[in-house]
């Protein structure tokens, strides 16, 4: 079921960003653009999931508690459940790719396969760290999901998706900078047109970096979360 | 207008099956007949109670007759109206509680609640605000009426439940296990409550897996078991059932379920009943031979360490576990 | 009038849910208020009609979203909550309790249209104005109840059906792209347009654009032709989806299933 919704959801929400485009500004229209980047977007459908897997109640009732209760480094089994939501992601953005070329012209005569494929996958890998993170923000507030859906769509907004990062207004660029897909569609968009992973991997470094410190970011707070929970003795709260 | 009809409610052969789909990759469908064709009668200003385990067909049957559930054949009579073509003059003039702590929305007041429902059973404007005040006065919420219902206790939340069944002024009222969940005081409340609507002329069929409690509350009991309706009686005829046998207590330290075999298998036995979690396990034999019966029970259970071994009168406990057993 | 004091006491409680509890209304809202940033940011710093399309586009996509998921979830929450056989006994029909969830989704996605029209001021220094407030306001009101009827149609069918979830997820990305809201439909392939114009708020939008903006072609019809539109599906609206409920009591009687999806 949620299949049917993660290959229809970026279908359309790709039709949405073109047509407006296009009614914007009908003679200058970078469909490519665009296109590439909501094929990238839609990475944020299964880095959501991987929010879920840490932040969903069930896992209250169940398999937190006692799993706070255990020795084990709880955060790595985490991450082992999100690997599936990484597979997700490479999928969804196939699917996207495949939307963006057959259905709305994108030129893929150039592509660099390879590169591009490289792009995906760490784009995947570094936004399902970054779910996890968020993830781990989420359990200290009981409005997690409210956090899931916002991140579900801003990235369309602040990651390059749908027009450069420099467009948009200064204060909110640095957070654009912290999101590892904002360099994934800059690398997504050269790989199309051409460029090779020697070129890319100054990107793809970048990227990969902001994915580490969402990682980092996100186990320091998990372990923090943990701490907190033992002193004060309650988890009821979250 | 209407006569009034001889019978508060009139059960005619109503019959229920569902259908459940089974499996994961074959679904199969399977019929279950939760209720195999009961008949019975409730008199007005009397209070009823239909006893049985769960999954007897209590609430199946409460909902046929609340016109939730379309019965698959037979029918009923509520107030003079039939369940499956009156449904809305029925609706009108019942009020119904369903146990439990569902059934409330708990991010509005309780006087919201009130209203809500009042508006949803077409209460007159006019009358709304005074029948609220007076409900609420009534269940004791009066200080807390405008508090949101998470934030009352188990028992305020059943006596709001109360107050909702009554805000359409019903003269028969259904009740589904209405003190399931509640601590001792809060139940105990619950049922004063309900003794005092039968006090005030109204009609109550009444749910319950409490022998004590129907044996306390009610005129007469349906002892429903499996869909089919095993005796039919007041609480002392339904003892009566039961006069020949002796209960023999038994509080014993660990005895086990093949103990328990041994003991049925005996044939002076006619039931035995036990509660062997914790420390203090308490067993119940059923039998017509009387405090002779002992020694035999002592030595079968040989293997235990026995307490305390008594005889007692046969309650409506035993009389309901020799019908439904 | 039992059934406009249904309406009523229904439309209230769901608008007390809300005030409970506001923020619950976000993720119902977040992808309008995403996608009008982001048209405000391709349309550039323009004022007049461009603009006005992003921000009354984004509060119609509001509307919009905060309707598909009231209504389509309207009894779902009953059914979480445990209220719905209580819900369900009373003497009012559920399609008027519906409806008055439906219009309360309706009119708080006026509360998107009213963030979005801030932030677009505020923060983009957008600049509006409208030409004629009193044809706008009427244009509005039809065009909600429309919304609200409609969600009454939403409502029943995912009552039918076991994917309500499903249904309601997957129908939000295509109305916003087909309904006319951010940008003509004139722009979308051809055999698209009977669906986006069996969508009464289609209309609404576009008489909502020629209220505001004395300049506005729009789709040609005119504003009282549009208005006449949105009347119009609307009647059908409430037809089909009174229908429906009746399909629906009847089945949740004879199949006790409203319990379970």
């Amino acid at each position: 079921m949620w299949l049917t919704q993660l290959l229809a959801l970026p279908l359309f929400q790709m039709a949405f960003f073109v047509y407006l485009a296009r009614f914007v500004s009908p003679t200058v229209t970078n469909v490519t653009f665009i296109a590439v980047g909501n094929a990238l977007q839609v990475a944020s459908f299964s880095s959501i999931f991987a929010v879920c897997n840490i932040t969903s109640e069930e896992k209250w009732q169940g398999t937190l508690i006692p799993l706070i209760a255990t020795p084990a480094n709880r955060f790595p089994l985490f991450l082992g459940r999100a690997s599936f939501q990484i597979l997700n992601g490479i999928a969804t953005i196939a699917v996207g790719f495949f939307y963006a070329n057959y259905i709305f012209g994108v030129d893929m005569s150039r592509t660099d396969f390879a590169a591009l494929t490289i792009v995906i996958l760490i784009t995947s890998l570094t936004m399902t760290g970054f779910g996890l993170m968020l993830g781990s923000v989420g359990l200290f507030m009981r409005t997690a999901m409210i956090i899931a859906n916002i991140f579900l769509f801003i990235g369309l907004l602040v990651c390059g998706v749908n027009f450069p990062v420099t467009d948009l207004p200064v204060w909110l660029q640095p957070v654009s900078y912290a999101i590892p897909m904002t360099y994934g569609t800059l690398a997504a968009r050269a790989a199309v047109n051409g460029a090779g992973i020697v070129e890319l991997t100054p990107v793809l470094l970048q990227e990969a970096g902001a994915g580490v410190a969402s990682i980092l970011a996100g186990y320091v707070l998990f372990v923090g979360f943990e701490l907190l929970a033992r002193r004060r003795g309650t988890l009821e709260e979250y | 207008m209407p006569e009034k009809p001889e019978k508060a409610i009139v059960l005619s052969d109503l019959r229920r099956v569902y259908h459940v789909s089974k499996g994961v990759f074959r679904k199969k469908r399977e019929a279950v007949e939760a209720v195999k064709g009961i008949s019975f009668n409730v008199d007005f200003g009397e209070l009823f109670g239909l006893l049985g385990p769960n999954g007897a067909g209590k609430t199946t049957t409460i909902k046929m007759l609340t016109t939730l559930l379309t019965p698959t054949s037979g029918t009923a009579k509520v107030l003079g109206f039939d369940i499956v073509k009156n449904v809305m003059e029925i609706r009108r003039r019942i009020g119904i509680i369903f146990g439990g702590e569902r059934g409330l929305y708990y991010r509005v007041s309780g006087r919201e609640n009130l209203r809500y429902f009042a508006d949803l059973y077409g209460v007159s404007l006019s009358k709304r605000e005074k029948r609220i005040s007076d409900l609420l006065d009534m269940v004791g919420l009066a200080d807390r009426a405008d508090d949101r219902v998470e934030s009352y206790s188990r028992g305020m939340k059943q006596r709001l439940h109360i107050a909702k069944g009554l805000i359409n002024d019903p003269e028969l009222m259904f009740m589904d296990e209405p003190t399931i969940g509640l601590d001792p005081e809060a139940a105990r409340e619950t049922r004063a409550m309900i003794k005092g609507l039968v006090e005030k002329g109204k009609t109550i069929l009444l749910t319950t897996h409490y022998m004590f409690e129907a044996d306390e509350l009610c005129q007469r009991i349906a002892v429903i078991s499996n869909g089919k309706i095993v005796a039919l009686d007041s609480p002392s005829a339904l003892k009566h059932f039961v006069k020949d046998i002796t209960v023999i207590e038994v509080e014993a330290f660990g005895v086990a379920e093949k103990d328990l075999a041994i003991l049925r298998g005996q044939p002076e036995v006619t039931n035995v009943s036990a509660d062997l979690e914790g420390e203090r396990q308490t067993i119940r034999i059923q039998t017509p031979r009387g405090s002779e019966f002992i020694p035999t029970v002592t030595q079968l259970l040989s293997r235990a360490r026995i307490m305390d071994v008594r005889t007692k009168e046969p309650t409506l406990e035993d009389a309901y576990l020799k019908l439904v057993a | 009038m039992a059934e406009l004091q249904t309406l009523w006491g229904s439309f209230r409680m769901s608008m007390l849910s809300f005030f409970a509890d506001p923020q619950w209304i976000i993720p119902n809202i977040i992808a309008p208020f995403v996608f009008t940033a982001v048209a405000l940011i391709f349309f550039g710093n323009v004022s007049g009609s461009l603009a006005l399309y992003a921000v009354l586009g984004g509060g119609m996509m509001g509307m919009w979203g905060n309707t598909l998921y009231g209504s389509g979830f309207a009894l779902a929450f009953d059914r979480w909550n445990g209220t719905i056989e209580y819900v369900l006994a009373t003497p009012s029909r559920l399609v008027w309790i519906v409806a008055g969830r439906s219009a309360s989704s309706a009119f708080l996605g006026l509360v998107n249209a009213l963030a979005i029209l801030v932030v677009a001021v505020l923060g983009y220094g957008t600049q509006l104005g409208i030409a004629n407030p009193l044809l706008f306001l009427l244009a509005l009101m039809l065009t909600l109840t429309s919304l609200s009827a409609l969600g009454i149609v939403f409502c029943s069918s995912f009552l039918l059906t076991r994917s309500a979830q499903v249904l309601t997820n997957g129908l939000e990305m295509p109305i916003y792209v087909a309904s006319g809201s951010m940008f003509p439909i004139a722009l979308l392939p051809f055999w698209t347009h009977p669906l986006s114009l069996s969508l009464g708020p289609t209309w609404g939008i576009d008489a909502m654009r020629y209220a505001a903006d004395a300049t506005y072609a729009g789709m040609g019809f005119g504003y009282w032709t549009d208005l006449l539109m949105v009347l119009f599906s609307t009647i059908v609206y409430l037809a089909i989806g009174f229908w429906l409920f009746i399909i629906v009591e009847n089945k949740a009687r004879r199949d006790a299933t409203l319990e379970e999806y």
